[in-house]
């Protein structure tokens, strides 16, 4: 689909007359060396940061402490992976969020389902639900601090219950909103109530529940990092702090960095992921 | 130093246009194939064909919206270059914006006319009423029913008092009942402002109906296959004898049966020129 | 059912009477024709909502009245009201809140500036786009959080670095939305601007951005609810300062859960009318234009 943007040229230029066919060697390498621009230009960027930094570095404009030069961090990233301290604190992280995302996921289908599909449960449990879900995961954090103190308990619920919000409203959303026409089919067929649940109604929210569980990886993922921050003795944003407090820089921008590429290629995979389950129809999750 | 003949009315000539295709290394897609047409000024010309022959690409390059053609398009002896407010255009999806209302988004099209805001308001209050609209001023497109906005949109390309309208199916998108209103309020509209309008459509009846002449394309690549004259008074009965045999033979255009011959004499009613397969002949499913 | 009455002058006169279904026993009694406004807002009401609260509110009174668990942390409600009037009288609250929301206010204000300045550079120019554009998605992805030990480091650990933490969480979601918001304006609208000899500017200000307003909207509104959530994550991670985080924090720290909960609950408040003000107005300014009202003229 053409973007409105694509028609500015058409507006700008005056316009021209009729040219004389430009001789196609030298238009051809026109185009030629524009795609190539085109492919690098998103690297345009990073590259001077990257430039500037390291020159800043080495000039001596920033103090280490403030900014440690690139080489540093790249160094440090190196140590970490080779000790093994990489390996292990990602895994603790990972298991932290894999476990708590899939209850949440879970809970959170099944709440999401029996207050979609029983008007019931919906009358008794919603009210309180809504006004729970004014909560953010952070408010609970405390809370759950002096109750559970700090422990893996204290992570898997913090990250479960990130998880289970937009699960369940989604869920909901999407076996309520089951479109009326396929509804009217399945009664045509004589489907039974069970039979139109699982046989229609499901399939028809796996779009909605996609984007529902899309969002709520990337709320357990912060709810993660946040909990890792406050209140742990392992894993990244442990590694994080750790660094902090020492005014290791490097090892915080180290971290930092494997935060930051784990969730984006875990992102990737449940953007796959979604597109798949939604097969076309358009995405609304937008972070 | 020689004058041209006609300098009035719009000059279409050799225009060809090609696509590139985004697959295929160096295949083009040939879209319009040698068009040349003159329409004259104050006619009525409905352009007639199926889908993909390219009828509506040639009102975008009339429009001035497509840049990249060969050929020469010219209005009144000026060369088509870019859009103008001298040629307005009718979509068939009305396209108008939902944030403004009705006479917003008719005042919309006003904005670069150098007319003053006294001026304008009263082009628009004229517009409304011509449309017969009145009342619906201050109405959202999403609280128009499709005739309404459609007719908001005649309004909005007419307003600018252009020298041609250009009306892409305008009524493509509507129920049939509303369409047979519409084209009415069109044909009744073009006499009253006898302005210069090309309406490209699919639809025979509308085409005949509506125009002065009617212009049947060919697809693949897009050509003009032939141009008949609609010489009937208006307003034109769709059950008159000689609509009915001009609609046959245009028809026959577009299906690969012979042509009903020409009688001449009116009255003589319908003859069945068209081989039906008797029903012996019909297998049936079951 | 064919009438088979003789014509009478009084049918004639009245009006006919519509065949409906026949009369059934299950037919429910008739009602009162009038029911008082009051009434039916009051049947309309969920009650069968607040049962679980209710019971849950009453459950833990009567554990905590009973003394039935030895634990210091189990509190009553009466507890926690107490502790709210306190807290009210007291004035704490109204400083911790207030220090919270002018910080979140000065953080969103800042970020959504700026988030409209970067979202419409990026959205109007492809070359900025296409240069900056991957780099902010990439930077976008990078759990927000995760900044803020660098932040407290190069902007110290006070206010200046939760405000700043604040911008930048609000910042991200405007810049996304609206520069997706005018990349996705169709260019339909963009060729009637043609037809009319729009110039770039006009283009800009008279369709692109109109057209665009519902996702930049949508945009101010999540950087409201981050921006909130940051403002409580700032808090914990950054402690110097007060704000009702900090009271949160407290309560943790002393032990004391009517203290929490009644900062929970404030949160909770605070969260929820921060979240119907933005409704609101994104109701009020986009209603017009969108499918809101059902009205349909006859063509």
């Amino acid at each position: 689909m053409s973007k409105a943007i694509d028609q500015w040229p058409a507006i700008t230029k005056r316009a021209t007359l009729d040219r004389e066919q430009a001789s196609p060697a030298s238009e051809q390498v026109q185009r030629r060396v524009r795609a190539i621009v085109w492919h690098l230009a998103p690297w345009l960027l990073p590259a001077a940061l990257f430039t500037l930094w390291s020159i800043g570095c080495a000039r001596g404009w920033i103090a280490p402490q403030i900014l440690p030069p690139p080489q540093q961090v790249f160094d440090t990233l190196y140590e970490l992976a080779i000790s093994g301290d990489l390996a292990r604190n990602t895994l603790v992280s990972l298991q932290r969020v894999l476990v708590g995302f899939g209850v949440g996921t879970l809970a959170g289908f099944f709440i999401g389902a029996a207050l979609g599909l029983s008007r019931t449960v919906e009358a008794y449990v919603l009210p309180a639900f809504n006004a729970l879900v004014q909560i953010p995961v952070l408010g609970w954090l405390p809370f759950l601090l002096l109750l559970v103190g700090v422990g893996e308990p204290l992570k898997y619920i913090l990250i479960a219950h990130a998880a289970l919000v937009p699960v369940t409203l989604s869920t909901m959303q999407g076996v309520r909103n089951t479109p009326a026409a396929l509804d009217e089919v399945a009664r045509v067929f004589g489907y039974s109530r069970l039979q139109r649940v699982v046989y229609v109604v499901l399939p028809a929210a796996v779009p909605t529940l996609a984007t529902g569980v899309r969002l709520a990886f990337t709320k357990a993922w912060l709810a993660l990092v946040v909990v890792e921050l406050v209140a742990s003795s392992e894993g990244l944003g442990y590694l994080i702090v750790y660094g902090r407090q020492l005014f290791q820089l490097d090892l915080v921008m180290a971290s930092v960095v494997i935060v930051g590429a784990i969730g984006f290629a875990i992102n990737r995979a449940l953007d796959a992921l979604e597109a798949r389950l939604r097969r076309g129809q358009p995405s609304a999750f937008r972070e | 130093m020689t004058t041209t003949t006609v300098s009035e009315g719009i000059r279409i000539r050799n225009v060809s246009k090609r696509y590139a295709q985004q697959d295929e290394a160096n295949g083009t897609l040939l879209v319009l194939d040698d068009i040349s047409l003159d329409i004259a000024q104050g006619e009525f010309v409905s352009v007639l064909g199926a889908s993909g022959c390219g009828k509506s690409t040639l009102l975008r390059l009339v429009a001035g919206l497509d840049r990249d053609f060969r050929g020469n398009i010219s209005v009144d002896g000026e060369r088509v270059r870019d859009t103008s407010l001298e040629r307005g255009i009718v979509f068939q999806d009305h396209r108008l914006f939902p944030w403004l209302t009705a006479s917003q988004n008719i005042l919309a099209a006003l904005r670069n006319a150098p007319l003053s805001t006294q001026q304008k308001r009263e082009a628009v209050a004229e517009h409304v009423a011509l449309v017969g609209l009145e009342g619906f001023e201050h109405a959202y497109p999403h609280q128009l029913s499709g005739g309404m906005a459609q007719r908001v949109a005649i309004a909005r390309g007419l307003v600018n008092r252009p020298r041609v309208l250009l009306l892409d199916e305008p009524f493509g998108a509507l129920d049939a009942l509303t369409r047979g209103r519409l084209q009415n309020e069109l044909q009744r509209i073009w006499q009253h402002e006898r302005i210069t309008m090309i309406l490209v459509t699919h639809d025979v009846d509308e085409a005949i109906y509506l125009g002065d002449r009617v212009v049947t394309m060919a697809p693949r690549p897009g050509r003009v296959k032939r141009i008949a004259h609609v010489g009937l008074p208006r307003p034109r009965e769709r059950s008159d004898a000689r609509f009915i045999r001009l609609r046959e033979q245009i028809l026959a255009d577009f299906t690969d049966r012979p042509a009903p011959a020409d009688h001449g004499t009116p009255g003589s009613g319908l003859r069945a020129s068209v081989h039906e397969p008797r029903i012996t002949e019909w297998r049936l499913a079951w | 059912m064919p009438s088979t009455r003789p014509l009478s002058l009084s049918r004639l006169f009245s009006p006919p009477k519509s065949s409906g279904p026949p009369p059934c026993s299950c037919d429910a009694p008739a009602r009162p024709a009038r029911q008082s406004a009051l009434k039916q807002r009051l049947s309309a009401f969920n009650w069968r909502g607040l049962v679980l609260p209710l019971a849950a509110f009453a459950l833990l009174w009567l554990v905590s009245a009973l003394h039935l668990v030895k634990n210091g942390l189990l509190v009553s409600p009466v507890d926690v009201a107490r502790t709210a009037v306190q807290q009210i009288q007291s004035g704490a609250l109204l400083r911790a809140l207030s220090a919270s929301l002018a910080r979140e206010a000065s953080g969103f204000v800042i970020g959504t500036a700026g988030g409209l300045l970067l979202g419409a550079a990026l959205g109007f120019s492809r070359i900025a786009t296409r240069v900056i554009g991957p780099t902010f998605d990439t930077f976008k992805q990078i759990s927000l959080f995760a900044w803020i030990p660098l932040i407290s480091v190069w902007f110290g650990p006070g206010d200046m670095a939760k405000v700043v933490f604040l911008s930048l969480a609000a910042l991200l979601p405007v810049a996304a939305h609206t520069c997706d918001g005018i990349h996705a304006v169709s260019p339909r609208y963009v060729e009637v601007a043609r037809a009319f000899r729009y110039s770039r500017l006009q283009m800009a200000r008279f369709v692109i951005l109109p057209a665009a307003l519902p996702s930049i909207f949508t945009g101010i509104y999540l950087a409201l609810i981050y921006s909130w959530l940051a403002t409580l994550g700032a808090e914990y991670l950054l402690v110097a300062g007060s704000g009702i985080g900090n009271t949160l924090i407290d309560g943790s720290e002393q032990f004391r859960m009517d203290l929490m909960l009644f900062g929970i609950i404030v949160v909770g408040i605070t969260g929820w009318a921060l979240n119907a003000l933005a409704r609101g107005v994104e109701r009020r300014v986009l209603a017009r234009r969108s499918g809101a009202s059902r009205e349909r003229a006859a063509a």
